[in-house]
């Protein structure tokens, strides 16, 4: 009963092998209502969104991927 | 002839061979198969193929059991639940009486005051209404968890499944195919069993295609996959492509009279007379609209079954038998009866007419079951054969909607007067399609109701409701078969303590020795003599490469540049909201790279940041999880040098390995990594070692040490030694927005730092006063047991403004101390607060040397 | 019926370039864990493999870490099907990979019918209690 992720070490795999990192964003911002932005506001988008995700139990290599938050397809 | 017999409500019934427990229990004369949901009215057999709620008897104390599609084997034990006294003879049918007192939806409009009214009510409801007691007594089956993987599975093996199973869509493709029951044991002898036979051979003789008789489907989920539930095991099947042949059922007809005992479907009626040698009536009226239709009522008349009339369309009027006759292009307007079939009225040629009759077969077209295919989303699922059918739309004649539920179509009338008005909804209101066959029967109906009576521009309002899982009844305890149970983590001292007879209890996923047997006793070995215990749950990393510094500087909020090879210093890890997220403590090693280590509970999680920042910034850095590798022992207290200096000839005094500090010895032979701590308050030194080497480290410190006067100390002991110092636990006295400034760790920061995690939310907060913040406490008029004001709200004039997070009687300060979150006030932060009846005080923490000469020894 | 057989292995650890891992991987007994480290199986020798690796890698760190691991091995006809029990991975003919077994995260070797799994050793006791209940009709 899994969605599978493609790692890109491992190849496909059960999302249960993996944990979900939060959106891909800069770790920097310009200033500080750009940086509070970016932290406390999700983009929170209908559609792709590029995410970091983490192949916990695997090879434990960071990683990002594209997902539509609607229909959960992933690339 | 196989003898046999069931156990039927204290009386013997016997058995045939091939008989379903229905056909045994109909051929014995039981007429009255259950008692609807609400008004407990008589239900007798009707669909025959397990959908229908009718049939459900209790087997073998297990309740809910489709007796019309479970096989008489053995010496089963047969019970109808509803019904007070009896099934047969059920007081609790006044319900029915009483429906004008009860319209749909009454229970949520009724019973509100007084408020024991509903108490009650719900009591009487659930005991009226239930479909039987569970065995609880009854002991745990085992069921098996399995993956398998496919490239199609195909669902229901009828002649479309079997069909479907032999035409792959891939050459060379591996096919599953699966059925809820045995192939071809479900048809009667005719024309469609022997095409399925045919089919059979074929598919059996194909290497290609793995067949699992016995195997419901249970849902559709992402992947595509498929749970099969059956023999004592949960089958999960991973498959590329998945078609649906899961046939239709008869279509479920409303009309006056519809749920009265002896209206039957067509192939339950034609099964009981041609496969179970037992007549559905001695006067039969068939109504049958379908070429289906006709072949059962030729095979009800073949059977022997008198079948006295039989409407028809025109077309298929010369298949009609002799015997019976014929009414051409007639209507059924309703069937008749008290708890029972008696006659029916049907319209011919613009006629009324009444016909007696103790059965009405109805065979009037076929619902698709597509569930599997409405959940799915996007999955490359594929209909085939009966399942794929267009289905016409119900006749809304009247009589019983939902039968599971016992809504009548009137029921559905008045919530849509109430202004109920989608299908959606009106499930939700009437309860129609949330009983046991989940809309099976009744699904379509509902929403044809709701797309007629809704505006032409409104055509949601009438769409399907929401197919889910399961397909079939299933007990949770299949369920649970893939649901590992916890992950139990031990160190290598595991068996040691057990043998010590320690108390064991679970912390953050490991299971740890809590005591040896003398809290107190471990309390004082350690502030006055030498105490050891297993910390081997720490988490361990290698941080090692050219840019371990810069990840180091980077991941935690303190200096790390100037650290020294051969010192440590205690690492607070931020997340970006400026928040502390985890600690450790930071050791430098001689060759450039780094130990850390971190609290158990977090150690994954500290992995996980360490390798997300590596990555996130490119840096060039090797990390290794050591927390298996390595195991750990500490020994505290004054005599803790003392100890040390009989099993090592490295030296050990305070030049030697300073505070905050650590170095390579080898004690009893064991090569160890010493770190001096200070976690607990007095000389101590955590003993990194090989795991294997463990239990030779621990007896030769027990062995050594009983002239120092030793004794194992465990995670009780340690909550209290550690809250003397005021050292926090992450998780326990913090909270998730906690940063540095309120747990009073500033000086654990560097804010000249260029940049780390969290580094920018720290400068926004800098220009605010915290609000809150961690103190230490001083309770008077505490209760015997220190630790119960843990948790307690802590007011000021009544107003909650904090929470006491830990709490302990303190031997050596000779009263209660713990540490709590405290909101700040208009006029600051209060000094003295209630803890119910107890006073809270706030004191400056370390309680206990709050200079720290014990630790720096 | 698999035979299920619990072993001490030596195990040592590679950490270094992805250049460097991919030559260390094709000695015998190596599992590639992920693009920056290699497990080595069996009798290695730690200086020469690290006089290998430091000449395209000066970081690189070679670790025995055989203390931090413990081998279950499933042998014989049925291990596949024992291994099935636990896990939804799918098995290669040969070779190895890391995944999720039990719940937690395993390395696996596999060569026909024999599947090594190499689970740290603090939760060996979980992952070989959780084969003997999920497979117990499987094994000898």
């Amino acid at each position: 009963m899994t969605l599978e992720i493609a790692c890109p070490t491992c190849g496909p795999r059960p999302h249960t092998e993996f944990a979900y990192g939060g959106e891909e964003l800069p770790h920097v911002a310009p200033d500080a209502e750009a940086d509070f932005a970016r932290v406390f506001h999700p983009g929170n988008v209908e559609g792709p969104q590029r995410e970091r995700w983490f192949h916990a139990l695997g090879c434990r290599s960071w990683f990002v991927l594209t997902r539509d938050t609607r229909t959960n397809r992933i690339g | 002839m196989t003898p046999g017999r069931l156990r039927f409500e204290g009386r013997d019934v016997p058995v045939l061979e091939g008989d379903t427990v229905a056909s045994a229990l109909f051929r014995a004369g039981v007429r009255t198969f259950s008692r609807s949901l609400k008004g407990h009215r008589r239900r007798g057999l009707y669909c025959g193929t397990g959908e229908c709620p009718n049939c459900a008897v209790t087997v073998d104390g297990v309740p809910g059991v489709r007796s019309c599609i479970t096989p008489a084997t053995g010496d089963l034990r047969i019970e109808r639940p509803r019904g007070w006294p009896s099934a047969d003879h059920d007081l609790l049918h006044v319900a029915d009486l009483a429906h004008p007192l009860m319209p749909v939806g009454f229970y949520l409009k009724t019973f509100i005051r007084p408020r024991f009214a509903w108490r009650t009510a719900e009591r009487m409801i659930r005991r009226a209404t239930g479909s039987g007691p569970l065995p609880m007594d009854a002991p745990a089956t085992r069921t098996v968890s399995r993956h398998v993987r496919c490239d199609t599975i195909v669902v229901g093996a009828g002649v479309a499944g079997l069909t479907a199973a032999l035409e792959p869509a891939v050459d060379g493709e591996r096919v599953l195919l699966c059925d809820g029951f045995a192939i071809g044991s479900r048809v009667a002898p005719g024309p469609t069993l022997d095409a399925i036979r045919t089919l059979e051979a074929r598919v059996r003789a194909n290497p290609a295609i793995e067949i699992m008789e016995g195997y419901a489907a249970l849902g559709l989920f992402d992947g595509p996959s498929v749970p099969l539930a059956g023999a004592g095991e949960l089958v999960q099947v991973r498959a590329e492509r998945v078609v649906v042949a899961t046939g239709a059922t008869e279509a479920h007809q409303l009309f006056p009279g519809n749920d009265l005992p002896g209206v039957w479907l067509g192939r339950a009626a034609s099964a009981m007379a041609a496969l179970h040698g037992v007549p559905p009536g001695r006067r039969v009226v068939v109504v049958a609209s379908t070429a289906e239709g006709v072949e059962h009522l030729r095979a009800l008349v073949a059977a022997g079954t008198p079948v006295v009339a039989a409407l028809v369309p025109s077309a298929f009027v010369d298949e009609v038998p002799r015997e019976t006759e014929a009414i051409v292009d007639g209507e059924l307007v309703e069937a008749r009866g008290h708890g029972r079939l008696r006659s029916v009225v049907v319209r011919e040629r613009g006629e009324r007419r009444r016909i007696r009759c103790d059965a009405l077969v109805l065979s009037m077209g076929l619902a698709p079951r597509d569930e599997l295919a409405r959940m799915a989303v996007g999955e490359p699922v594929r209909l085939v054969g009966d399942a794929a059918l267009d289905a016409g739309e119900p006749r809304l004649g009247g009589g019983y909607l939902c039968l599971c539920e016992d809504v009548a179509l009137h029921d559905v009338e008045q919530a849509w007067t109430e202004g109920f008005r989608s299908a959606e909804i009106l499930k939700r209101y009437t309860t129609a399609t949330m009983g046991p066959c989940r809309g099976a029967m009744c699904g379509r109906a509902l929403a044809c109701f709701a797309r007629d009576h809704a505006d032409a521009a409104d055509q949601r309002s009438g769409a399907r409701t929401t197919a889910r899982p399961p397909l079939r009844p299933v007990a949770l305890e299949t369920l649970a078969a893939p649901v590992h149970e916890v992950v139990e983590k031990r160190t290598g001292l595991h068996e040691v303590h057990l043998a010590a007879g320690a108390n064991l209890g679970w912390s953050s996923g490991w299971k740890r020795a809590l005591s040896y047997g003398d809290l107190a006793g471990e309390y004082r070995a350690v502030r006055e003599r030498v105490g050891m215990m297993d910390v081997g749950t720490l988490g361990r990393f290698l941080i090692a490469g050219r840019d371990a510094a810069r990840l180091a500087g980077s991941v935690f909020a303190g200096r790390i540049e100037d650290l020294a090879p051969g010192r440590s210093r205690y690492v607070l890890a931020l997340d970006e909201g400026g928040y502390v997220v985890d600690d450790g403590l930071l050791c430098a090693v001689e060759d450039g790279s780094y130990l850390l280590t971190s609290t158990s509970g977090g150690a994954e999680r500290m992995d996980a940041r360490l390798r997300e920042w590596a990555d996130r910034l490119q840096l060039h850095v090797h990390l290794l999880d050591r927390t298996s590798e390595l195991g750990a022992i500490l020994v505290a207290g004054p005599r803790a040098r003392d100890l040390l200096e009989r099993l090592t000839g490295d030296p050990i005094e305070a030049a030697a390995l300073p505070y905050p500090g650590h170095r390579e010895l080898t004690l009893a032979g064991v090569p160890c990594r010493a770190i001096r701590s200070g976690f607990v308050g007095e000389l101590a030194f955590e003993l990194h070692h090989p795991r294997s080497r463990g239990p030779e480290l621990w007896d030769a410190l027990l062995r050594e040490g009983k002239a120092l006067e030793i004794s194992p100390f465990g995670l009780d002991a340690l909550e209290v030694l550690r809250l003397e110092k005021g050292h926090l636990y992450l998780g326990q006295d913090t909270l998730p927005d906690d940063t540095p400034a309120k747990l009073g760790l500033n000086w654990a920061v560097d804010m000249s730092k260029p940049w780390f995690v969290g580094k920018a939310a720290l400068e926004r907060l800098a220009e605010l006063p915290p609000t809150r913040r961690l103190a230490g406490l001083e309770f008077e008029g505490a209760p015997a047991e220190g630790a119960e004001l843990r948790g307690a709200p802590l007011t000021v004039g009544g107003a909650v403004v904090g929470r006491v997070t830990s709490a302990a009687n303190s031997a050596s300060l000779e009263r209660a101390i713990g540490l709590g979150w405290i909101r700040r006030g208009e006029d600051g932060f209060p000094n003295e607060l209630g803890a119910g009846s107890v006073v809270a005080r706030v004191v400056s923490t370390p309680f206990y040397d709050p200079l720290g000469a014990r630790v720096r020894g | 019926m698999a035979e299920l057989r619990t072993s001490t292995p030596s195990v040592t650890s590679v950490l270094a370039s992805a250049e460097a891992c991919d030559r260390v991987s094709e000695l015998p007994g190596a599992c590639r864990v992920s693009p920056g480290e290699v497990a080595l199986m069996g009798d290695v020798s730690e200086a020469a493999v690290r006089a290998a690796v430091v000449r395209l890698d000066p970081d690189a760190v070679v670790l025995d870490v055989s203390d931090g691991w413990i081998v279950h091995s499933l042998d014989g006809p049925g291990s596949r099907e024992a291994f099935a029990r636990l896990s939804e991975l799918e098995l290669p003919a040969a070779g190895s990979l890391v995944g999720e077994l039990a719940g937690v995260g395993v390395r696996i070797l596999v060569d026909g019918d024999r599947i090594d799994l190499l689970v740290p050793s603090m939760i060996a006791a979980h992952v070989r209690e959780r084969i003997e209940v999920d497979a117990a009709e499987l094994l000898r």
